[in-house]
């Protein structure tokens, strides 16, 4: 151990001299490789880099961790602006990839022999507007609906609710029981979105190209009743005094211990949650269950579905080549399945064909496999079919569900704000 | 009674201070040896189970003991920068001070717009890499030595200012040459603003997050306060590793005020009866 230590110190000492003496120069068997850092993706991407040195004698694989959220698009967006991003990165599919111009800067991957195994709702989301194919899943996919406590349920003999009237119904029930019924964290500011963007099954199911509309400038949140439910959600929860009583300040953490110890009843979240419950509370993770955030009737009833992120080649790198290697040893199921769930919780189905979950799954997870095993019971995400979605929204979520805005105004506010966004994209009929 | 009416103030002030100051550094106290369950409460709890040491080794041997290669190399950038940012701005605000030409003017509306005009993140990765100096401790140590060399100057030439031109003539008189002038004169005098600006310049060096984060990418060129992405996410955030690290991050700040700090009151007051 001491003797591991020493010569790690060492290496690291090293490194760092050698960083400072002289430049690094591009050695081709070094290979780049940028990826997130949250802890599961971490442990996953090291475990990649790893199996794949020992596949490739020769090659090293560099690891750069990089942040999350607004920090990771301003990063990526300057990093591919001035040709020093890693050969190979990670980032977000849907309206997120269109944003970085994806055409120009990363390298197309349509033609490779690994994409006949790829899902093809996982494809069109990492789809340039040329039509190529630029990237590969890495990650799970996550569902976005509500998080339930199943021994409360169990306790008040609730069923899950098919419509928005039996949710509410089931709210009465756990507010006279004494607990908080649904939790809400404004702390974290973008968590008060999922009424809205989980919604989009509900609003899909009404109208089934709203999607299209909505990008072409024809569909509107104020004026389409399907779209606008989402925001009147929020409004209802409010004002039925369903909410826990911090949810002002309240943060995921705080929502997450709510929901896996049975402070609260519901939580609407999306499903990576389940990662970060099992290892905070992994007692209480098999009480944490899932439902998909239901609609006007019990016959139109399904999850809206989030896709990972996606893995894509920098078109500038030096190793273009050995990149592509790199991209195809991830996406293979090998790796992309097998290694991943050895490595990392396992917080929704795979996007690559032949992966099969395992028998041992928390409850949450399995929960949404009918979803996903039945027939139009599953529609992926708004930014997942449109390159639009507007800065704003989480800002006025949080009005509406505060009680400081009407839903119906917010929902204007917000085509207002989709509007300004589909003009800095550059989209035609704007 | 006396006493009290005499040293109420003090003790208010002490005790305000003590809420202020010592209160968030007992919290991150705390935080870092709690277990995971604990620390995801974020609340100013008595620690449960006391993992100190198992906490200590999941931060320094995270990814590799990148905490160790980031220790270095902020302790480099940090001595750098600041070494020739005290060499090269004494030296600027010295002959600002003492011999105004006709460009006198144009270098102060440099120095004025190093501070007011925020620098621009490509145009910077552009040059830097024409140069060859992307992605390295040394362009990294330039960088930094002309973000804050605005400051410095202006800091240096107020206090020549205050130290008497006899004392440059004299020295010639007994005849020193120029640069002997500088070092062996004037540079000595002007320690007490050598310690603010090694303090103040060091501090923020040491705690700038954004520039290495733009400036200095790729694995093994971490510095300390990147480290604190190991642990937190947008998603999922490890908060007992997280304020271990902001312990250990703290604690070489601490170390250089704690040090300086007798020099900066003596050498302030010294300052202030000579001039």
């Amino acid at each position: 151990m001491t003797m591991k230590m020493t010569t790690r110190l060492a290496r690291g000492a090293a490194l760092s001299t050698a960083a400072i003496l002289l430049a690094t120069s591009a050695n081709a068997q070094t290979l780049t490789f940028f990826t997130g850092n949250d802890q599961a993706v971490v442990a996953y991407s090291e475990a990649v880099a790893e199996a794949f040195e020992a596949a490739n004698p020769g090659v090293t694989v560099e690891v750069e961790v990089g942040p999350g959220g607004t920090e990771r698009d301003n990063m990526v967006k300057s990093r591919l602006a001035t040709g020093t991003m890693s050969d190979v990165f990670v980032y977000n599919a849907g309206s997120l990839f269109q944003a970085i111009n994806p055409m120009q800067t990363t390298v197309d991957l349509s033609n490779e022999p690994w994409q006949d195994s790829i899902l093809e709702s996982f494809k069109q989301t990492v789809t340039a507007q040329d039509g190529t194919v630029r990237g590969a899943p890495f990650g799970m996919a996550m569902g976005g609906g509500v998080l339930y406590n199943k021994p409360i349920y169990e306790e008040l003999g609730l069923e899950v609710p098919m419509t928005w009237d039996q949710f509410m119904s089931n709210n009465q029930a756990v507010a006279d029981a004494g607990y908080v019924p649904v939790i809400q964290t404004y702390g974290d500011t973008w968590t008060s979105q999922l009424f809205v963007l989980a919604d989009y099954f509900n609003v899909q199911a009404a109208e089934p190209d709203f999607a299209e509309r909505y990008t072409n400038n024809e569909a509107k949140y104020a004026t389409s009743e399907a779209a606008m439910a989402g925001f009147q959600y929020l409004e209802d929860v409010n004002e039925a005094g369903y909410l826990n009583e911090d949810y002002g300040a309240a943060t995921l953490a705080d929502g997450l211990r709510m929901v896996a110890t049975g402070e609260g009843a519901h939580y609407p979240m999306l499903t990576f949650a389940l990662g970060t419950i099992g290892q905070n509370y992994p007692d209480n993770l098999n009480d944490v269950g899932f439902f998909a955030i239901p609609g006007d009737s019990p016959d139109v009833n399904g999850a809206t579905i989030w896709m990972p992120t996606g893995l894509y080649v920098a078109s500038e790198g030096p190793n273009v080549e050995l990149a592509k290697q790199f991209v195809a040893f991830a996406a293979s199921p090998e790796i992309a399945c097998d290694l991943q769930m050895e490595v990392a919780p396992v917080t929704g189905p795979f996007l690559v064909a032949g992966c099969e979950l395992p028998e041992d799954v928390p409850a949450g997870v399995a929960d949404m496999q009918p979803y996903f095993e039945a027939d139009g019971r599953t529609a992926p995400a708004l930014e997942f079919l449109s390159p639009i979605k507007g800065p704003n929204l989480e800002n006025l979520t949080v009005e509406v569900g505060s009680g400081i805005r009407p839903a119906a105004e917010a929902a204007e506010l917000y085509d207002e704000d989709v509007r300004k966004q589909a003009q800095q994209l550059g989209l035609e009929g704007w | 009674m006396n006493l009290i009416k005499r040293y109420w103030l003090t003790a208010l002030a002490s005790i305000v201070a003590l809420v202020v100051f010592v209160t968030p550094f007992i919290f991150i106290i705390l935080m870092a040896v709690k277990d995971r369950q604990q620390a995801a409460l974020r609340d100013m709890s008595w620690p449960i189970n006391f993992q100190l040491v198992e906490n200590f080794l999941a931060v320094v041997q995270a990814r590799d003991y990148m905490l160790i290669t980031a220790y270095i190399n902020s302790t480099i950038l940090t001595v750098g920068s600041v070494t020739i940012l005290v060499i090269v701005a004494s030296m600027v605000g010295f002959v600002l001070q003492r011999h105004p030409t006709k460009w006198t003017p144009v270098v102060e509306f440099f120095v004025m717009a190093g501070l007011m005009i925020p620098p621009a993140v490509v145009p910077t990765i552009w040059l830097l890499q024409g140069i060859g100096l992307f992605k390295t401790l040394h362009g990294m140590i330039l960088i930094e030595v002309a973000y804050n060399m605005s400051f410095a100057v202006i800091l240096y030439r107020q206090f020549v200012a205050t130290i008497p031109r006899e004392m440059d003539e004299a020295a010639i008189i007994d005849g020193a040459k120029p640069l002997d002038v500088f070092f062996r004169v004037v540079f000595p005098m002007m320690w007490p603003v050598t310690v603010t600006n090694i303090v103040v310049q060091s501090v923020g060096i040491f705690n700038d997050f954004v520039n290495p984060l733009y400036y200095l990418p790729g694995r093994g060129n971490e510095t300390v306060q990147l480290t604190l992405y190991s642990f937190q996410s947008q998603f999922n955030t490890q908060y007992n590793l997280l304020f271990m690290d902001i312990l250990l991050v703290t604690i070489p700040p601490l170390l250089v005020f704690l040090f300086f700090n007798r020099q900066i009151v003596a050498g302030l007051s010294a300052g202030a009866i000579k001039g």
